[in-house]
């Protein structure tokens, strides 16, 4: 028998446990996600009514809703994406175009994985102290800038990780044609990766949607419905955390249902953002 | 550098070319030898065996013009390599050819009778024979060494057998004038000594060869001639 | 044997027809950071003719081709000393204008790069770089580019499809295409058929062919029966020097240098 016929049947042995290790460890976390999401269903599906989409929050005992806390998210998410985005998607093309060689650019990358893990609430307190305390109020102005500072890092890694993906051969091409840099940057490596960068927006928005610390200490919430931003506002997952602490069974209720919303949101947008990038590559 | 190729069938393909010229240039040589034995000494058996030995050389030159053809498709060659081919093709015809005049020398001497033998005529034609021999010997060897100054110097050599060549059908006329009997034997001498002054030229054409196949250039189409019999005719007619 | 490694075999050959030089390099060497990769290097390029550079890898031919469209100012640490004259003009001159250079010398990459777009935009951007047309004249010019590149007939009713839809020599003709579009007036390939079959490439070859005249060209291939076929001169370089530069006539049936002789005939070791 040669060595190989030998050593088969102990490498299938082993091939066969990886194997199921490895299927293991995917249905347990699916396993896992399917409790998440069968969870949040089961609790939340109950609350929801078109009251929850129309009426403000309000105190226990009244007949109340979400309205202003899920346009308060939504606003404050914009105006994170607003200032966010730019930086981000614009910091990632530096490092990706420019800073291959450079100093400045290995200092900020460094410092872009250390934000891309930073503790929200620490950023939080950042920008309480920066733009809450020095302007005398609690804002979603300041909320808005929080979310920025944690979404931008990620925009940074994937718009700089998606331009390194795109083959030097394409660059030099449209070089040689006498194409600037800029040109080049804009009409070719951007389109060549918008549907990467596009995740990487979508990937900040689902995080920025997500975070309560720091809102906490910059737009604090309101029980009214507010869309002026140099004042306090109402975020899901500022409302989450309050209702689900409340001793009260329909506040109770409305977290679940809240919790419910956000995720499916999120989920909605991560599908949306898949379905978008197959088209665009169809094209 | 080194100088085999990379592709070490290459080398043999290029090789085999070469065993076979040596080998066809062998065999031509020897049916020169022995066809003027055979005609000098009137050995009917000895012209046999030339004319039996040319199916050989004509086979030869087919299996080196094959070769050389397959060589061309499979390797594609250029420079050098493809200079050697060429060469060799040509070199394959031309020893052919001295191998068909040495055949038509053998087959000469045995139409030959023996009564009409002229001793003296032949030993002209033996040494024009001779001298041709030495011409095809130092050829062949300038091209299994590619040695050009040896090729060029076989080249002008030739001369001095065109000059043999004229004065062999001087001495053949005058012994023809001398005596009737002996314009049989004088006239198929004659057509003999034409035939090795051919094989002269084709030990010039290898000669051109083996310069082409060295320097990538060709020797000029004139080469030093000897002065013709009709010139030295002219001369002394305007003498005159 | 006339064979020899001396400078002679090195001087540049003047062809037999008086030719305009369109490309002169004198003393030309170039630099990785500190690695010297061309080596005073001396050569012209004939208008309106091709010419073939071989050699071993990394001989820097595929170096010296991009010099001459200063492709190599995209990297820092890689830098060029010498002349390089375009029709007189010192390209590696540091006020020039790189852009309009690479207009006048084009460029086809050995992988082949159609752009994220619609095979007319593809077209259509070169030429909208440099000129505002009408959508007609525009129109025109993609298709006579596209004719130029012999890919109009197989690409004429999809021109809305993605680049990236049609097959690899279908892709390089439309790099081809391109490049002509902008109408250069020299352009360099870099072994533009290497990554493809041989159908395509003998389509690239004729392509080749017909490009010049009209253009002058620079060929890079490590292909030498390729360099044979298609170019007037050819260039062997070695260790970033130009070894021989000759009719490819010359260079194929006797030429003057042993190195060269070697590597044609594959007997470099």
């Amino acid at each position: 028998m040669t060595a190989a016929a030998r050593l088969y049947p102990r490498r299938r042995a082993r091939n066969v446990v990886w194997t199921v290790l490895a299927y293991a460890a995917t249905a347990l976390g699916l396993t896992m996600l399917a409790i998440i999401l069968g969870t949040l269903l089961w609790n939340g599906v109950g609350g929801l009514s078109l009251d929850v989409f129309t009426k403000n929050t309000a105190p226990p005992g009244v007949v109340g809703g979400l309205l202003n806390s899920i346009v308060g998210s939504i606003i404050m998410t914009a105006i994170g994406l607003a200032i966010g985005a730019p930086l981000g998607i614009l910091a990632g093309t530096y490092l990706a175009e420019y800073g291959a060689h450079s100093r400045l650019a290995t200092v900020v990358r460094f410092i872009n994985d250390i934000l891309l893990s930073a503790p929200s609430i620490i950023v939080g307190l950042f920008i309480y102290q920066l733009l809450v305390v020095t302007v005398g109020h609690f804002s979603a102005l300041a909320g808005g800038v929080a979310l920025a500072v944690l979404g931008a890092p990620i925009m940074v890694r994937t718009t700089e990780d998606m331009l390194n993906l795109v083959p030097n051969s394409l660059r030099e091409a449209a070089s040689a044609l006498g194409m600037p840099r800029s040109l080049v940057i804009r009409n070719v490596a951007y389109r060549a990766v918008a549907s990467g960068i596009i995740t990487g927006i979508l990937l900040a928005i689902a995080r920025m949607t997500g975070e309560t610390a720091p809102l906490i200490f910059t737009a604090l919430g309101n029980s009214l419905f507010a869309v002026d931003p140099r004042g306090p506002m109402s975020a899901l997952p500022l409302i989450i955390y309050e209702f689900a602490r409340s001793p009260y069974a329909e506040q109770q209720r409305l977290a679940w249902t809240g919790a419910l919303i956000l995720t499916f949101a999120v989920l909605g947008l991560s599908i949306l953002a898949r379905v978008l990038s197959a088209s665009i590559k169809q094209k | 550098m080194v100088d085999q190729h990379t592709v070490r069938a290459y080398d043999k393909d290029l090789d085999l070319l070469e065993r076979r010229i040596a080998e066809m240039g062998g065999i031509a040589e020897k049916m020169v030898i022995d066809a003027m034995d055979a005609l000098a000494g009137a050995d009917a058996a000895l012209a046999h065996q030339v004319v039996s030995t040319d199916p050989r050389l004509d086979m030869l030159q087919r299996e080196v013009e094959e070769q050389a053809i397959l060589t061309i498709a499979r390797r594609q060659p250029v420079a050098i390599d493809l200079r050697e081919i060429i060469g060799a093709i040509r070199v394959a015809s031309d020893l052919e050819r001295v191998g068909d005049l040495a055949k038509n020398i053998a087959k000469r001497s045995l139409k030959i009778g023996v009564e009409s033998r002229v001793p003296r005529a032949i030993v002209g034609i033996k040494h024009m024979n001779d001298f041709a021999l030495e011409l095809m010997k130092d050829v062949l060897d300038a091209y299994a060494q590619r040695d050009v100054e040896r090729a060029l110097d076989v080249w002008e050599r030739d001369a001095d057998l065109d000059a043999l060549e004229d004065s062999v059908f001087r001495d053949l006329l005058t012994h023809m004038m001398e005596d009737p009997r002996n314009i049989t034997f004088c006239a198929h001498l004659l057509f003999c000594s034409k035939n090795i002054e051919r094989i002269g030229d084709h030990a010039t054409n290898i000669a051109e060869t083996v310069f082409y196949l060295v320097t990538g250039s060709n020797l000029p189409t004139e080469r030093p001639r000897a002065r013709q019999e009709s010139d030295a005719e002219a001369d002394a007619g305007g003498e005159s | 044997m006339r064979m020899s490694n001396d400078v002679s075999a090195q001087a540049p050959v003047k062809p037999a027809v008086a030719t305009k030089e369109k490309v002169v390099m004198r003393n030309l060497n170039f630099y990785y950071g500190k690695t010297h990769a061309l080596k005073s290097v001396d050569l012209s390029l004939y208008e309106g003719q091709v010419t073939a550079f071989i050699g071993p890898s990394g001989c820097g031919k595929s170096t010296l081709l991009r010099v001459l469209n200063r492709m190599y100012d995209l990297y820092p640490g890689q830098r060029a000393e010498g002349e390089v004259m375009l029709d007189g003009e010192n390209i590696l001159s540091p006020n020039l204008d790189l852009n309009l250079l690479r207009s006048r010398v084009g460029m086809v990459f050995q992988k082949p790069t159609p752009f994220p777009m619609t095979i007319y935009e593809n077209i259509a951007f070169g030429v909208r770089l440099y000129e505002r047309l009408p959508r007609t004249e525009l129109d025109g010019r993609v298709e006579s580019a596209l004719r130029r590149a012999a890919l109009w007939n197989e690409v004429k009713d999809k021109l809305n499809a993605s680049g990236l839809s049609l097959s690899g020599g279908q892709q390089q003709r439309l790099c081809i295409a391109r490049t002509v579009a902008i109408s250069p007036e020299v352009i360099l390939f870099d072994e533009p058929a290497s990554a493809l079959d041989p159908i395509s490439t003998a389509k690239i070859e004729e392509l080749i062919d017909e490009l010049s005249g009209d253009y002058t060209i620079a060929i890079v291939t490590h292909n030498m029966q390729q360099a044979a076929r298609v170019s007037t001169y050819t260039a062997f370089m070695y260790l970033g020097e130009m070894v021989e530069f000759a009719e490819t006539n010359a260079v194929f049936t006797a030429p003057r240098d042993k190195r060269t002789q070697d590597y044609v005939t594959g007997r470099f070791g």
